[in-house]
């Protein structure tokens, strides 16, 4: 009996952490989002069901931004994955400074997110920017180009700026994947006469597959989750806004705190199987036998 | 045995301590030796941004004459906002006596975030701004940072391009913008935001507001003759390249230092361009801007738009007498004084401003007192509970308009749509 309880008691503080900051909250914004409750109008808060889930889906802006964000998820997805994986593999090479190569791929992932963005402000600012600078030095253009004034220029500029911060995640998710293969693998294969092609496609692709399911998993809810460096680049302007930011907005700008639980949760969701993907991913077993 | 009883120890002490982690504030006052509720009601919170915190020698000095101490918990402006409603949200207190924008008296209020203050005749008289702060005749905060739009232009830019007298009327402006930008003197001679931000919808209030007087109805929907002409003049500026393309996607603050910088001649913008155009860190022209009174339709504007800071004593208070006292103290034309020198406030009693100006402490004021007389809130009914809301759809707006995808009548369309559906919801 004292053998039964005791693991669970090691359990309890870990339990109790995970439920006060993360299940607790977790219903209790899905009660929010079932109620019409503005801050400004304390008097008329009130039960309306599925209202404000109908009326998020059934408005303009929630599908603008749902563009936006698909927008950012595609192409964050793709070049984070490819660079990911090319630089992983790179870094996988030993040479004299592989130590500082890695430390020196991995600074953009430790960043702030807002001071990233920042950054790039400077970079692709159209006053000052240095590509402007640069553009206008070489002579390739002679006015400034306005990267920041139209919605694709500029949601080309986020994305941009999110796989900055994620490729070295990505990257190092590669390597460790890539260091895990057994060398002996590559052996058998080269004295099978497979070509370089063949031993790519045969052993460390599918090898390598969980790896990159964990790493384009967490990519795609860092895409999702994208916030500071929208707001660091364009402010609060329609423009680039994706769906985190709309529910930032309508909650703490325009205190509707309903409405806004609604759309953490719609965000929440689209989180959630992206989650499923990652833990499934996990789950897989590799075998090198 | 040993290690079992070790394990079960600190997993015991570690739920011990989450559990009182979770316990109320209450409980632990409670805890710390059952203090006062007298004591209690001596200590006050105040949470302001950085400019707004008094030197620990000013608090000294309350605290000896009343007795009320004042923690101070210095926010960033932007944040102030979202933890008062948060804290609110969970029926809490962020502080005793908080900052309040002239932008969120609206929603404040229909909040009930926000204590009545009882204020004299005298002293409603002495700040012209506590209007912005009054609604349903209760005074809900005390204006300490005087803001209000004040033009400055450059007159050695105006003179080399031929322009000697002073631009009366909107137009007036537009003509010596062309003739500067004609002249090669200045490229983009008008500095004004147009970025997706507040600063964006309030150039569009104090240029309907100045020029016609008026930029809403009666019934909260937008005077459309006044808001269509602003816009329209706005539109000029920006197809005729009269301001940076930089100032579409910047922010509202670099349009304005333009003009510090000798790249824009005209600006009509905060009351703190009267110190910036003289510091030589900030400013390249010194000596070259004059602040000079914002223009109308036909002659000087009548009155212009405020844009102050206040304190006021929040609803949930559990020390208000004493939060009320400390509001008092702090608006004080004694203390208005003390903070221009240490905090470089601008006063917001039209007293303290005349003295700071003729005993030479403001210096190169040019119109700044004449203006501040002027001031007068343009909302006929106070700030709407829906503000931010109306505010985000009028930068949008006019962001569009300025990125070319919108042009002004379609701008107009798009906010004027915006705000009648915010009304009817109300």
């Amino acid at each position: 009996m004292k053998k039964k309880i005791f693991p669970y008691l090691l359990l309890t503080p870990m339990i109790l952490i995970m439920g006060v900051l993360v299940f607790y909250p977790i219903v209790a914004t899905f009660s929010y989002s079932l109620k019409k409750w503005k801050l400004t109008a304390p008097g008329d808060i009130r039960f309306i069901g599925l209202k404000n889930y109908l009326q998020i889906l059934g408005s303009d802006d929630f599908w603008y931004s749902m563009q936006n964000t698909l927008f950012i998820l595609v192409f964050v997805v793709a070049c984070t994955t490819l660079l990911g994986f090319f630089i992983g593999t790179f870094l996988n090479i030993r040479v004299r400074f592989s130590g500082i190569l890695l430390a020196l791929a991995v600074l953009p992932w430790a960043l702030p997110p807002f001071v990233n963005g920042i950054l790039w402000r400077f970079v692709f600012y159209s006053g000052y920017g240095f590509l402007n600078k640069l553009l206008t030095g070489i002579g390739l253009t002679e006015e400034p180009v306005e990267f920041l004034a139209s919605r694709w220029s500029l949601l080309l500029v986020v994305s941009i700026v999110v796989v900055w911060r994620s490729v070295p995640f990505m990257a190092l998710v590669c390597m460790a994947g890539r260091q895990s293969i057994p060398t002996g693998f590559y052996e058998a294969a080269r004295i099978d006469g497979g070509s370089r092609w063949q031993i790519f496609r045969r052993i460390t692709l599918p090898l390598m597959l969980p790896f990159l399911g964990v790493g384009v998993t967490s990519t795609s809810v860092t895409a999702i989750n994208v916030f500071d460096e929208i707001v660091a680049l364009s402010g609060y302007s329609d423009l680039a806004k994706n769906i985190l930011m709309d529910s930032y907005l309508t909650t703490f700008t325009f205190l509707n705190f309903g409405e806004g639980a609604a759309m953490t949760y719609i965000v929440l969701f689209f989180a959630l199987i992206l989650g499923i993907f990652y833990l499934r991913s996990l789950a897989k077993e590799v075998s090198y036998e | 045995m040993k290690k079992r009883l070790l394990s079960s120890l600190l997993v015991s002490a570690l739920s011990i301590s989450l559990l009182a982690g979770c316990g109320s504030a209450g409980s632990d006052d409670a805890a710390e030796g059952g203090e006062s509720t007298e004591e209690s009601g001596n200590k006050i919170t105040f949470m302001a941004p950085d400019w707004a915190i008094p030197t620990e020698e000013q608090l000294a000095a309350f605290t000896e004459e009343t007795g009320i101490e004042v923690e101070c918990s210095e926010v960033g402006w932007d944040d102030i906002r979202e933890k008062i409603a948060t804290a609110a949200a969970a029926n809490q207190c962020a502080a005793d006596v908080v900052e309040v924008d002239w932008s969120w008296v609206g929603e404040f209020y229909a909040a009930d975030w926000l204590e009545p203050l009882e204020v004299s005749d005298e002293d409603k008289a002495d700040m012209p701004t506590i209007e912005t702060f009054t609604v349903d005749d209760k005074v809900l905060a005390m204006p300490y940072a005087n803001d209000y739009r004040l033009s400055y232009y450059n007159t050695e830019q105006f003179a080399a391009a031929g322009i000697t007298e002073e631009p009366q009327t909107w137009d007036d402006v537009l003509e010596a913008c062309r003739a500067l930008k004609e002249s090669g003197t200045v490229e983009h001679p008008f500095a004004i935001a147009l970025n997706a931000e507040e600063k964006t919808s309030t150039c569009l209030m104090w240029l309907a507001y100045t020029m016609n007087g008026v930029v809403w109805n009666e019934d909260g929907t937008f005077n459309e003759e006044s808001v269509m002409e602003a816009l329209q003049y706005m539109e000029t500026l920006i197809n005729e390249e009269l301001v940076a393309p930089e100032d579409k996607t910047s922010s509202g603050m670099d349009a304005y230092m333009r003009i510090c910088g000798g790249t824009a001649s005209f600006l009509t913008g905060p009351t703190s361009f009267v110190s910036r155009i003289q510091d030589e860190e900030l400013c390249s022209v010194v000596g070259q801007i004059t602040p000079i009174l914002t223009p109308g339709k036909d002659g000087k504007a009548q009155q212009t738009m405020p844009l102050p800071e206040a304190i006021g004593v929040s609803s949930m208070s559990e020390n208000k007498e004493a939060a009320k006292q400390f509001v008092e103290w702090y608006t004080s034309a004694d203390m208005q004084k003390q903070l221009n020198d240490t905090n470089s406030a601008i006063p917001t009693r039209n007293s303290v401003l005349e003295e700071l100006i003729n005993e030479g402490t403001i210096k190169n004021s040019g119109a700044m007192l004449e203006e501040a007389k002027l001031v007068a809130s343009p909302f006929p009914n106070g700030i709407p509970s829906y503000y931010a809301e109306m505010s985000s759809a009028m930068y949008n707006a006019i962001n569009k308009m300025a990125l070319g995808e919108l042009n002004a009548q379609e701008a107009y369309a798009e906010m004027s749509g915006a705000l009648e559906e915010l009304i009817s919801e109300e």
